[in-house]
């Protein structure tokens, strides 16, 4: 179990976390230059915190109490650098050998050959760095980062050089490799999707602090505050009060568009009568309907963008006064009913998809 | 007849060894040692170990010999235990150590400050005490430099007079290196012995000129190296 305490001054904000991790893989999340780069660095003992405690499986990494500052040497943290930071002079076998290279000769080479093995690149095992692609060297990167066996394993952005598929071929295996293993895992990534996919715990970072770390349904589902839904992805925000509870209902009056919205309450969800919310819904849960009802107005289309498989929308709801709050939606093909510009369309925010997060 | 060539050359030979090898571990343990170093005197003490390379050498050879002198700090400590360094052989090598260690210091501290500072911290992760990442990882890296700076010192060795001149003096025989010998030789109207040194020197000259292409040519270029 890794737990961590960390306060580090960085230039323009303070970074100040607590978290704990045992046997899951931990997905920070967060806009770049928030502190999850320097977090992992931290852990590592690459960087020194000002003030804090990491404890890992029981031995004090660090405490700025009793003065104990473990060097990256004595502490068995793996790490996989975002630009994976091989030894160009070295062979693919040198490199994941270079932390057993004291264990007796035998037991190295089986060693190597079952890392090499387990992550796909055995017939690499001669080769240098630069004669493999950014996919192999990444498999590299793992495997040496993992030799010397590791408490716990730090990734930072491992994947953000690679092009999306290679990239969706090493997040399967990072994440067959962590439930095969059962090891703990901290990963670093600014792509939301890679954290959802990976991350059984995900923690939110904005401007140095946790905005929330929960499992990843609740912080999708349940976002505690307006960042944290913005920061993943529920970019429909919008300011309301409770106007009606009737559970599992409850209806939210939403003064910028004139409309009330009926929204089921989540679980443990504490509203009250006149209680000031914001309501917020993904772009991917917007629909169109062809008759009117709950939850349904009536809008026109200020920007449609057509992608693959999917148009992007921006619709101003024609009950907005203010044309200021628009809803962008983004909506598959085969339901798309109107495509054009100025075009009419009656929109419908589904209540099961509702996010209502209280201010 | 090869007396004349044989002692200059002998002389030169053994300083020119003595004071590589001198500066080669000096100059890549202060390159190490000040590229680690973050404290605020860090311009101060690197403008003082190159300062031997912007100064005259007989601005250097004077300096030298208040230190060494009967008189100086190091030299009255030395005359204690007997020993006299000024128009010694020692000399020869003290000033041509003094005079190529900026050189050495210089390149070895830009290859190693080359090497990614990710691939040291890789290694630090993987376990290995600062000693193991030096050896193992950021010598090897920065090799080519250290073996550019090497030659550089040693031509550097080489050629040195100036200073050598005022801490050594030109006693044949014992302190007569390659270029004092051609200078006192030209003075005294010996131009075909001259000649022959000039062209020894420029013979190794260029060869070292040579090596330092070649080194500089194998410089692997580790910054954005292994994104393909």
């Amino acid at each position: 179990m890794l737990k961590a305490r960390i306060t580090r001054a960085l230039p323009g904000f303070e970074l100040d976390v607590d978290f704990k991790l045992d046997h899951e893989l931990l997905a920070v999340l967060g806009p770049s230059g928030s502190g999850k780069t320097m977090t992992l660095q931290c852990i590592a003992g690459l960087t020194k915190p000002d003030e804090g405690r990491i404890e890992l499986n029981g031995q004090v990494l660090f405490d700025s109490d009793a003065g104990i500052n473990l060097p990256p040497q004595r502490r068995k943290v793996g790490f996989v650098f975002q630009n994976y930071a091989l030894f160009p002079h070295m062979t693919v076998t040198e490199n994941v050998a270079y932390s057993i290279r004291h264990l007796p000769a035998s037991e190295v080479k089986e060693k190597v050959a079952r890392l090499l093995n387990i992550m796909n690149i055995g017939p690499l095992a001669e080769r240098y760095p630069k004669q493999l692609s950014a996919g192999q060297q990444q498999r590299v990167a793992i495997a040496r980062a993992l030799a010397p066996d590791p408490d716990v394993l730090l990734l930072d952005e491992p994947f953000s050089a690679l092009d999306s598929q290679l990239k969706e071929r090493l997040e399967l295996e990072l994440l067959e490799l962590q439930r095969e293993y059962h090891g703990s895992m901290l990963l670093v990534t600014h792509d939301l999707t890679e954290g959802y996919k990976l991350g059984s715990q995900i923690a939110i970072y904005q401007a140095g602090r946790i905005a929330q770390c929960d499992t990843r349904q609740k912080v999708f589902a349940q976002p505690v505050n307006r960042t944290v839904a913005r920061l993943t992805g529920v970019r429909n925000l919008m300011d309301g009060t409770v106007s009606r509870i009737e559970p599992p209902y409850v209806w939210v009056r939403i003064p910028a568009w004139d409309v009330q919205l009926k929204a089921v309450m989540r679980e443990g969800s504490n509203l009250a009568f006149e209680q000031k919310v914001v309501v917020g819904i993904r772009p991917e849960y917007v629909d169109l309907k062809q008759s009117d009802g709950e939850n349904v107005f009536s809008s026109r289309i200020l920007q449609a963008v057509e992608g693959i498989s999917s148009i992007t929308y921006r619709f101003h709801v024609d009950s907005d006064q203010q044309a200021k709050h628009y809803i962008n939606a983004t909506i598959s093909k085969s339901n798309a009913i109107c495509f054009k510009d100025g075009q009419a369309c009656l929109l419908y925010l589904p209540p099961e998809h509702l996010i209502v997060i209280p201010e | 007849m090869t007396e004349t060539y044989l002692a200059p050359l002998w002389i030169s030979l053994r300083t020119v060894l003595t004071a590589t090898v001198i500066t080669f571990f000096l100059g890549i343990g202060a390159a190490r040692w000040m590229a680690c170093y973050s404290g605020r005197l860090k311009n101060v003490v690197d403008g003082l170990l190159i300062l031997p390379m912007v100064l005259p050498p007989t601005v250097v050879g004077f300096g030298l010999l208040l230190l060494f002198g009967s008189h100086g700090p190091i030299g009255k400590i030395l005359l204690s235990i007997g020993v006299t360094v000024v128009f010694s052989w020692w000399a020869t090598v003290i000033s041509a150590v003094v005079m190529a260690f900026p050189l050495m210091y210089m390149t070895a501290r830009g290859a190693f400050e080359q090497v990614e500072p990710n691939i040291q911290d890789a290694a630090r992760t993987l376990g290995a005490s600062e000693w193991r990442v030096f050896w193992t990882v950021t010598l090897p890296l920065a090799w080519p430099g250290v073996a550019a700076g090497t030659v550089l010192a040693l031509a550097r060795s080489l050629g040195e007079f100036g200073a050598t001149l005022m801490l050594a003096g030109n006693i044949p025989g014992r302190t007569a290196t390659i270029p004092i010998a051609i200078y006192f030789d030209i003075q005294a109207g010996e131009n075909q012995q001259a000649l022959v040194l000039v062209a020894i020197v420029l013979l190794i000259s260029f060869a070292s000129l040579a090596a330092i292409g070649y080194w500089k040519g194998r410089t692997p270029r580790t910054r954005g190296f292994l994104i393909n």
